[in-house]
């Protein structure tokens, strides 16, 4: 039966040739293109040498058993006049053939362990950051440092779409990265506003589940400055495959930069609702606030996808004269038993005025209702 | 095989069953009537199998829309939206309506054949188990035409997604699970039953063939779990539409028991998937290699310890969860261990192949192929065990290529070896051996080409379930979705095969294969529609597979 | 009962002789190696769990 052995080469020839090409295109992490990418940390290198240890030893078995197969398949064929022997037992061989795996699975478990324990000791962190996900983008909150934002996929519409060619970090790349500063052991807190998400960055060697009522712990501790990505590994419904992870790790110096930059920011936010805005400019920062936060569900024509998310074009409350207090009460709270979240504590009172606006003058609507940032903000004080 | 005595006397009985059987045939209803209501074993047998295969074709085509969209990165054809409703029924499809009522078809076939009974025990409540399917199903595929589409949160439905974020159409999906989980867990009443109560006289459990054997501990596990994936759905049912929050935060329940109890009913399903599959190829390669089943106590043994351990377990599922440390070395443990009764019987196929006399004709060939691939899939299940390398490999396409290798080149090809191995017993024809050969290298060439490179996509860092992709798996895909055409146009050639069959071909006599041993044998082909309505005379010291 | 005992570890271990095994057929109710295989499902377990809070400490 050599027929088998050489339908198994070729295959295998196959995929070395698909390997040797594919390990030059573009890596989105340290990995050669067909294997778990080594990572950046101690605890990724361990898991990737893990990795390769039992991949030996399971190539070593396979080598072994499909050895003794085939050479029984070759030997012992009717046509070359073998006659079958009569043995069908023998205890012996059995409990040999059973303790030696059983040996071999002792001898695995051990580096496991002790890597296990690595991996669940969260003590000694010296940055907490929050993890919340959402459908379907990432929000970090620096809990010591008074910084929060969320993080979205950056790769636009039309890449996916094919109107447009597709960048180096397709569906890899985020507007806001979450940054670290390098050589310090960083503490995630993990968990959910809506359904399970679940935090990937295989550079790190870091997957946990993202769980709505549940805080979970892990860690990591990168070492080199760059750029690490990751994606959501847990099915959490329409748009999973389109809310990356970006960690950029950079020198401590660096980051307290970053963190100042980002205080800053925050407060030009907050100070933009002192002001009067114009239809004009409320409807520009609505349409990209829309197309960030709220295009996934209710789409970029506001055709929606009913009945699960309905349309804001033409229809229901965003058309109504009367409508404009509980659209505005479903921006900011909510609407519970649904995908519709509260973006009152998340989004900037400009942001959440805009966005109402755009919403209420776009596609047709023209209510010419026009929502000021001051309104927004004198709603949420009010809670 | 039996000596010349108890094999003329089991001619004689047979004779005389076959005259019976057409008496019996002349009355009742005709046409499609009597397909609705027949109670008879073999006629049940062939209208699962018929529906499994309905279903294997119209799971492929949803496999098919998943592997076209994914040839390229990029959306091309369809909408996130119906891309995650093809993922979901596509696996809901293939496990609860194709590999579970094609085992269930084997052993209404088999079962009462290999035993020496003229029936399955319940033969009434056999009919009704059967038509809960098309039923089921019927349910399960009208919800992609309802406003919202079709389940859309994966075939392990994980809360809250199948539940507060669930489309309107999920309590049809409860209803379906529901049925066919009646179904199962009335098959397995049924097939508990015949076994225990209906074998020939002097026939002791320790004589049965495998097959029998490992229904016997499937429809233990069956009953044992099916009620668990009721329960579970029930709770979501309640939580949609009653108000309650088993699984919602907000209203302090725990979306981390719905994955609990899911994987306690889900794990053991693994293995009501294969053991049959097991049973299937310990029949085929004895058969083959023209040598007894070397090991047939520790085979059994090892069937029950696989069945005990398949209860402590679950959470290798959940290590990402964040469940304890102690707990996640405990499922991490015992998940190693479940490894090694499981490599016992490969192990003693290759004994059984050592030093036999063999020949590759169609059913050893899948049967041949079941035991390279399934052991493929078993080696990547063990690296899966390991929980730090585990948090790599969870959620990815590894996964994907792990438990399709357990379950394509696994279950699924014993099954098409089952059917190839008693097709002459059925039709009275054997099944070409020239386009078998073709069917089942295309087979094993298409589901390589589209598995294996599955390892490495996911390794490189691919998640699952994503209808879009960073281009650095693009070449993986395009090759995983060559060979997942191949792999489906492939099996028009099995429908073709079994058709001919049906309709012609060689005739096979009473013992279709040469080293062919059991009970099943010593009735004419095809099968006459009644069979041992008296029980067949039966020596376990010239007769059992566990003779000396 | 040693013997029933044994026999259920050689099923855990999943090799059994043919010599022991028709001595185990012998009996005429399975009922002692089920409980018996039930109740070393649960020391199983137990020494397992045992092992992994070991490991874990």
């Amino acid at each position: 039966m050599g027929r088998i052995l050489y339908a198994y080469l070729y295959a295998a020839s196959i995929c070395l040739i698909v390997l040797s090409t594919t390990a030059q295109a573009s890596s989105i992490n340290t990995s050669s293109g067909f294997n778990m990418p080594p990572g950046v940390t101690e605890i990724s290198r361990e898991v990737y040498s893990l990795h390769m240890t039992i991949l030996w030893i399971c190539v070593a078995i396979a080598v072994v058993v499909f050895g003794v197969m085939f050479y029984s398949l070759i030997v012992y064929r009717k046509s070359k006049g073998a006659k079958p022997a009569h043995f069908h037992e023998n205890t012996t061989v059995e409990i040999i053939w059973t303790a030696v795996p059983l040996v071999i699975l002792v001898l695995m478990a051990v580096p496991a362990t002790a890597t296990l324990k690595k991996m669940y000791d969260t003590s000694d962190a010296e940055l907490d950051v929050l993890v919340t996900g959402y459908q379907w983008r990432w929000r970090y909150e620096y809990l010591e440092e008074d910084v929060s934002f969320f993080s979205n996929l950056a790769t636009p519409r039309e890449q996916i779409y094919e109107a447009e060619e597709k960048g180096d970090f397709y569906l890899v790349e985020v507007d806001e990265p979450m940054v670290v500063p390098t050589g310090v052991k960083v503490r995630l807190l993990l968990t959910a506003n809506d359904v399970i998400h679940s935090w990937w960055v295989p550079d790190l060697a870091v997957k946990k589940d993202a769980i709505p009522g549940f805080i979970n712990e892990t860690w990591f501790k990168v070492d080199e400055p760059g750029i690490y990505r990751g994606q959501c590994a847990e099915l959490c419904g329409r748009d999973h495959a389109f809310m990356p992870i970006e960690v950029k790790a950079v020198s401590p110096d660096e980051y307290q930069l970053w963190l100042a930059s980002r205080r800053e920011a925050a407060e030009a936010e907050v100070a933009g609702a002192d002001r009067e805005w114009s239809l004009d400019e409320l409807m520009e920062r609505g349409a990209g606030t829309y197309n960030t936060y709220c295009a996934a569900c209710h789409q970029p024509q506001g055709q929606g996808l009913p009945p699960m998310f309905p349309a804001l074009a033409g229809v229901g409350m965003s058309v109504d004269p009367d409508g404009l207090r509980a659209h505005k009460e479903i921006v900011l709270y909510g609407k519970t038993g649904t995908a519709m979240p509260a973006f009152g504590s998340t989004l900037s009172a400009a942001e959440l005025a805009a966005v109402i606006t755009y919403e209420r003058n776009a596609w047709g609507n023209d209510t010419g209702d026009l929502i000021q940032p001051s309104a927004i903000r004198a709603m949420l004080e009010s809670q | 095989m039996a000596s010349e005595t108890s094999q003329a006397t089991l001619h004689s009985s047979v004779s005389d069953v076959a005259a019976g059987g057409a008496a019996h045939a002349s009355h009742g209803p005709t046409g499609l009537l009597r397909w609705l209501v027949t109670t008879n074993h073999k006629e049940i047998g062939s209208l699962y199998l018929i529906f499994s295969l309905v279903m294997l074709f119209i799971g492929g085509s949803m496999a098919l829309v998943i592997r076209a969209e994914l040839f390229q990165p990029g959306m091309q054809y369809v909408q996130p939206e119906f891309f995650n409703q093809m993922t979901t029924m596509h696996g809901l499809i293939m496990v609860f309506g194709a590999i579970m009522p094609a085992f269930v078809g084997l052993a209404n076939w088999m079962i009462p054949m290999q035993i020496g009974a003229p029936d399955m025990a319940l033969p009434r409540l056999n009919n009704f188990s059967f038509w809960l399917l098309p039923v089921a199903f019927g349910i399960l595929l009208s919800t992609l035409f309802m406003e919202g589409g079709g389940p859309n949160f994966g075939w392990t439905f994980y809360a809250p997604l199948s539940t507060t974020f669930a489309p309107p159409s999920t309590s049809f999906f409860i209803m379906s699970i529901h049925l066919a989980g009646i179904s199962s867990i009335l098959g397995a009443i049924n097939i508990i039953a015949t076994i225990l109560n209906l074998r020939t006289p002097g026939m002791r459990l320790m004589d049965m063939s495998l097959f029998v054997w490992t229904w016997l501990i499937t429809a233990f596990l069956l009953i044992a779990v099916m009620p668990v994936l009721a329960g579970v759905v029930t709770m979501m049912l309640m939580d949609i539409n009653f108000g309650t929050s088993f699984f919602d935060a907000a209203g302090g329940g725990d979306p981390v028991l719905f994955q609990h109890l899911f994987w306690f009913f889900g794990h053991p399903e693994v293995y009501i998937m294969i053991l049959p599959a097991f049973g299937i190829v310990s029949l085929i390669v004895p058969t083959f290699a023209r040598k007894r089943l070397f090991g047939y106590a520790s085979m059994v043994y090892a069937t029950a310890s696989i069945a005990l351990l398949s209860f402590v377990v679950w959470a290798h599922h959940m290590f990402t969860v964040g469940l304890p440390l102690t707990a996640e070395l405990f499922f991490m443990y015992s998940t190693m261990l479940i490894a090694v009764p499981t490599g016992v019987k490969v192990f003693n196929w290759i004994a059984t192949l050592f030093r036999g006399s063999i020949t590759f004709e169609v059913p050893m060939l899948f049967a041949l192929g079941f035991i390279v691939m399934f052991t493929i899939g078993g080696l990547s299940g063990v690296m899966l065990a390991i929980v730090p390398a585990d948090f790599q490999y969870h959620d990815t396409y590894f996964v994907v290529a792990h438990f399709h290798y357990v379950l394509v080149p696994g279950a699924l090809f014993a099954i098409m070896a089952a059917v190839y191995f008693w097709l002459p017993k059925w039709t009275g024809h054997y099944a070409s051996e020239t386009l078998g050969k073709w069917h089942f290298w295309l087979s094993v060439i298409g589901v390589n080409l589209t598995f294996f490179p599955m390892h490495f996509s996911g390794l490189a860092g691919m998640p699952r379930r994503i209808p879009d992709y960073a281009l650095q798996f693009a070449d993986f895909n395009m090759i995983s979705s060559i060979g997942g055409f191949l792999f489906g146009f492939s099996q028009l050639i099995f429908v073709w095969v079994v058709i001919k069959a049906v309709r012609g071909g060689r005739k096979a006599p009473a013992k279709a294969w040469e080293g062919a041993e059991g009970l099943e044998w010593t009735v004419p082909s095809p099968a006459p529609l009644h069979t041992f309505d008296t029980p067949p005379a039966y020596d376990p010291q010239t007769d059992s597979p566990s003779r000396h | 009962m040693l013997k029933v005992i044994r026999s259920v570890l050689a099923a855990f271990f999943g090799v059994q002789s043919e010599a022991n095994r028709q001595q185990d057929f012998q009996s005429t109710s399975p009922w002692k190696f089920i409980v018996v295989g039930v109740f070393m499902t649960l020391v199983f377990v137990f020494l397992v769990g045992f092992v992994a809070w070991l490991a874990a400490n």
